[in-house]
């Protein structure tokens, strides 16, 4: 049994922050999950997907950000508890209809995850998604860490619920994937039934519900007055206070700890970061004359801070605040313990002993005096290394300067080396081929060149469909290359609406790429980009039509197949299995010697090492009491 | 000695400047320079300043005399005409090849009989049609297939292409038809310094050639009058009907050659070779004689094949009346006078014949 489904109230376990969130979600007894994957958000709706039918929840992978909002809000509207979760660029997705739900409002409790990516380790943009709470007039919570991801979850949902709003929490990369101690808390008795009753609209008194929302808001700055996520570290009347959130709660304490400031300087941790807790705070500034804001990426909180401060300046006097606008830290990248200590040392004049300024580039010089540089690249055997070749030697055939406009998934790698630099231009889900709309309307202008957007497969449900439809009615002339490898392989290998099974490995009915376009009436061909000489031809006799077309790379990630494989595990059946009593003298681990395959010693008997084990399944066959058995594909 | 050139020269002096012929020479060597129609492009730059690609190109430094000395071994005595042995009338015996060829059947015939006697034990043949209007070069091991390939293309083909793929799977023994530039281009080929798969080819059967069209300028035109899935046939009748034909299911649709004259490939203007001078017997038509070729045989090879081939009963031959001879020698002249005349606008420098190497006295000729 998995951390998410233990019910042992108070027992402490490790925790990926993704799994937090989700616990703190089936602390609340959450019903309905509904998700686009991306990182580092994906783990959330994959953990709630697998313990799916433990806790009766609802949980889907949706065609878009959007559309899951949309669905979850239903089960809201209701009556259930829903949960989205996603990257921040799943937040611009779905915004559109964030701004219409804050004004209908909500009845069941509705949480939205939005976990940004400082620094796009894994994304195209850095985006801070806390601004979206302001600019809704939504409650927002940022879980400092594994605990608080848990904790705060499972309250986002009473909140929500309160106030008739949705919640949203914050997530980092940092606190999403790295691993933590929580304490868990009980499993709830779920006994919500669904029934919709009363009218969500948004649109009838707009102003009207306007001003509601800015009272509910008002509403959920009282609730946040109290909260036990925002507290005060550090010496009774200290002058200079950090005031943080998220995840700089951490790199703060860490960075006070390493120049030694603990009995100078205090740390104010807000957990409700919108709407702020104004009462709380200016009570926590009587004797404060300077403040350093530590937040990740934009300066969410120190410009609201700054508004309190402004708005108080009677009460509290001049206060110098430090952070992103005084230049002291920056409001781009991940944050660090060494970048606050660095900030605090130059406020405090002090020496850090963080490590320098140059720190990076000197560790990067002497790794690479022995370490070769690594571009980027396509994993052995994968179809868009094929797909990208084929591309590339059609259009230099071609000969008229034609360019790929890119999108998002793995192969926006294709941008580099990896794909020979054939991507010229990378920006959101389906934003290729809505560019490559435009190109294909500028021949009146003397634009001769042909263009080929590349979309994924799990790309083209989420966001291409519109502009190939704008595409066929436009009579764009544009060649739209799907490159279809069976899964969402980027993130993970989720399904998608061709892949035939759902969030939780059922099977599902699939939609073909092929027909949606035959559908839009745009002729549509399928080939294999590893039979590549065809590949080419097939690209180059397209590129030479006008209007939109599109070809169909289709080959499975091998690493879809590789992971399918792996799903086909083996265990040992230790009732079967009658150990040294058998006479095969420990054939499997002993002479068959595959090291998938050790001797427990406990059970005195035969185990698997899932870890090591391929599922090749020789032993299976080789195994005298049939006690090696293959578990069920999906199960 | 001075240093040879690669891929990047022949991306620059031919690929780039429009005389590619799309011969396929330079395809199918290595893994950079690929062709799809009659289009020919180097994908990536392979790094190597010296390449084969650039020596078997027919656009690239072409020393006529030399070319003659290697082939024939001796100089030409025809400027017009190229070394040649006899020049007569032909026909194939058989009446079906007759019918299925365009004109005498003759090359049908000879490729036939090359197989049948183990002359050759493949040909490397053009298909008129493969797919929507583009001709398709194929390896062909069956006399049975030879008849699928008979009748003109005035689409170009990489039949060079075709038999480096061909070589490299080991095959010799090999017959080739091409066209003029093609046979050039085997020949330089075969008398290079380089590791050439192209000396497994044993018997050349040349075409007489004026030009050829680009796929993609003619299809697209083709492509506004007819449906290109349902092209059977494409012909030009002889002089003075100045008319393309193109047979279709739904029947024959005729336009002026004059139409399609500016489809012609910009490499055929710069072409000196319309008779295939380099081959061991050419063939093309005659002008006026629909049922008849003109045969013309240039190497010793090629002669003994062909007295073997008559005495076999696969052709018919009779003499070329003078008449005749000096129309088809003054065609030839005028193609050779136009590409001289094409290449010093292109260079704007008398001296300068790009490609073409022509001894002093040959030049003197056709300035």
């Amino acid at each position: 049994m998995g951390t998410l489904e233990l019910n042992q109230p108070g027992k402490t376990v490790l925790m990926m922050g993704d799994e937090a969130i989700a616990r703190g979600a089936i602390e609340a007894g959450v019903d309905f999950c509904a998700s686009y994957p991306g990182t580092p958000a994906t783990e959330i709706p994959e953990s709630l997907a697998r313990v799916a039918d433990r806790f009766n929840i609802y949980a889907e992978w949706s065609t878009n950000e959007m559309v899951a909002l949309e669905a979850a809000t239903a089960a809201s509207f209701a009556g259930l508890r829903a949960l989205v979760a996603m990257k921040q660029n799943g937040v611009n997705v779905c915004s559109d209809f964030l701004m219409t739900v804050n004004l209908s409002g909500i009845n069941g409790g509705l949480v939205l995850v939005a976990a940004d990516d400082p620094s796009a380790i894994s994304s195209s943009n850095e985006q801070d998604s806390r601004s979206y709470a302001r600019y809704a007039d939504l409650p927002l919570l940022e879980p400092a860490d594994f605990q608080e991801a848990k904790d705060m979850t499972k309250w986002a949902f009473e909140v929500s619920e309160k106030l008739g709003l949705p919640c949203i929490i914050r997530s980092v990369t940092r606190l999403s994937h790295s691993r933590g101690n929580v304490k868990l808390g009980e499993l709830p008795e779920k006994k919500r039934t669904a029934k919709f009753e009363g009218v969500y609209i948004s649109g009838a008194f707009v102003a009207a519900q306007h001003a509601a929302l800015h009272q509910k808001l008002e509403q959920a700055r009282e609730e946040f007055e109290t909260s036990r996520f925002n507290f005060y570290v550090g010496p009774g009347k200290a002058k200079f206070i950090i005031v943080t959130c998220g995840s700089g709660w951490l790199y703060s304490r860490e960075a006070v700890a390493a120049l030694g400031l603990e009995g100078k300087v205090g740390i104010l941790k807000i957990g409700t970061t919108w709407p702020l807790p104004e009462k709380y705070i200016v009570d926590h500034l009587k004797n404060v004359t300077e403040i350093l804001i530590v937040e990740e990426v934009d300066p969410f909180l120190e410009q609201n801070m700054k508004i309190l401060l402004a708005e108080q300046s009677k009460t509290l006097g001049p206060i110098e605040v430090y952070g992103a606008k005084s230049g002291h830290l920056p409001a781009y990248g991940e944050m660090n313990q060494d970048k606050v200590a660095q900030a605090l040392a130059s406020i405090r004049g002090l020496k850090t002993r963080a490590r320098d300024g140059k720190y990076v580039e000197k560790a990067k010089e002497l790794l690479l005096s022995y370490i070769p540089i690594r571009m980027p690249t396509f994993c052995t055997g994968c179809p868009h290394r094929a797909s990208l070749w084929a591309i590339k030697s059609a259009l230099k055939l071609d000969g008229r300067d034609g360019f790929v406009t890119g999108d998002i998934g793995c192969y926006s790698i294709g941008a580099g080396p990896a794909g020979y630099y054939q991507l010229k231009t990378i920006h959101c889900m389906g934003g290729g081929i809505g560019l490559a709309n435009g190109f294909g309307k500028l021949d009146r202008f003397g634009f001769n060149q042909p263009v080929i957007a590349v979309c994924g497969d799990s790309t083209f449900y989420h966001a291409a469909i519109p502009a190939l439809i704008n595409a066929r009615v436009n009579n764009s002339n544009v060649l739209m290359v799907v490159l279809d490898n069976g899964g969402t392989a980027m993130t993970g290998f989720q399904p998608h609406p061709g892949s035939g099974c759902d969030a939780c490995g059922r099977p599902a009915p699939t939609v073909e790429i092929e027909n949606i376009c035959k559908g839009i009436g745009v002729e549509v061909r399928v080939r294999d980009p590893f039979e590549i000489s065809q590949a080419v031809q097939d690209i180059y006799d397209m590129l030479q039509e006008n209007g939109p077309r599109v070809m169909v790379f289709r080959r499975r990630c091998f690493r879809i197949e590789a992971k399918e494989k792996l799903q086909k595990k083996y265990y040992v059946d230790q009732v079967k299995c009658i150990g040294d009593d058998c006479g095969c003298a420990r054939f499997c681990s002993r002479v068959f010697n595959c090291p998938g395959i050790i001797w427990d010693q406990k059970a005195q008997r035969a185990k698997i090492d899932e870890v090591v084990c391929t599922g090749c399944g020789v032993c299976a066959t080789l195994c005298p009491r049939g006690a090696i058995i293959v578990r069920g594909a999906a199960s | 000695m001075k240093a040879g050139k690669g891929s990047s020269d022949l991306e620059q002096e031919v690929l780039s400047q429009g005389l590619c012929t799309s011969c396929g020479a330079c395809v199918n060597i290595c893994p950079y320079i690929k062709v799809v129609k009659d289009k020919v492009a180097v994908i990536e730059p392979c790094g190597l300043t010296e390449g084969k690609c650039y020596d078997f190109c027919p656009r690239t430094l072409t020393d006529i005399a030399a070319l003659d000395k290697s082939v024939f071994g001796k100089p030409r005595t025809d400027s017009s005409l190229g070394p040649y042995i006899s020049i007569e009338m032909a026909q194939a015996k058989d009446s079906e090849v007759r019918c299925r060829a365009q004109y005498g059947g003759v090359v049908s015939a000879l490729t036939k009989y090359a197989l049948d006697t183990g002359e050759i034990s493949n040909a490397v043949l053009t298909k008129p049609f493969d797919g929507a209007m583009m001709p398709a070069s194929v390896l062909v091991e069956e006399n049975s297939q030879v008849l699928e390939c008979a009748g003109s293309n005035y689409i170009a083909s990489a039949t060079l292409a075709r038999m480096n793929e061909a070589t490299k799977q080991g095959k010799d023994s090999i017959g080739l038809v091409g066209i003029p530039c093609q046979v050039l281009a085997l020949r330089k080929m075969q008398s290079s310094k380089h590791e050439t798969g192209a000396r497994g080819v044993k018997l050349v059967i040349g075409l007489f050639c004026t030009w050829a069209l680009s796929y993609k300028g003619f299809s697209e035109f083709l492509r506004g009058k007819v449906d290109l899935s349902q092209v059977k046939r494409i012909d030009i009748p002889p002089p003075p009907a100045n008319i393309m034909v193109v047979e279709t299911a739904a029947g024959d649709i005729r336009f002026s050659l004059d139409e399609v004259r500016r489809f012609i490939k910009p490499t055929c203007n710069v072409c000196f070779d319309m008779t295939s001078e380099f081959a061991d017997i050419s063939v093309g038509m005659v002008e006026g004689v629909e049922d008849w070729n003109t045969l013309i045989v240039r190497t010793p090879k090629g002669k003994k094949f062909i007295e073997k081939a008559k005495k076999a009963g696969v052709i018919n031959t009779k003499p070329l009346e003078q008449t005749r001879l000096d129309h088809l020698r003054g065609a030839s002249f005028i193609k050779k006078k136009r590409a001289v005349d094409a290449i010093q606008k292109r260079t704007n420098d008398k001296k300068n014949l790009l490609y073409l190497r022509l001894s002093a006295q040959e030049k003197k000729k056709f300035l």
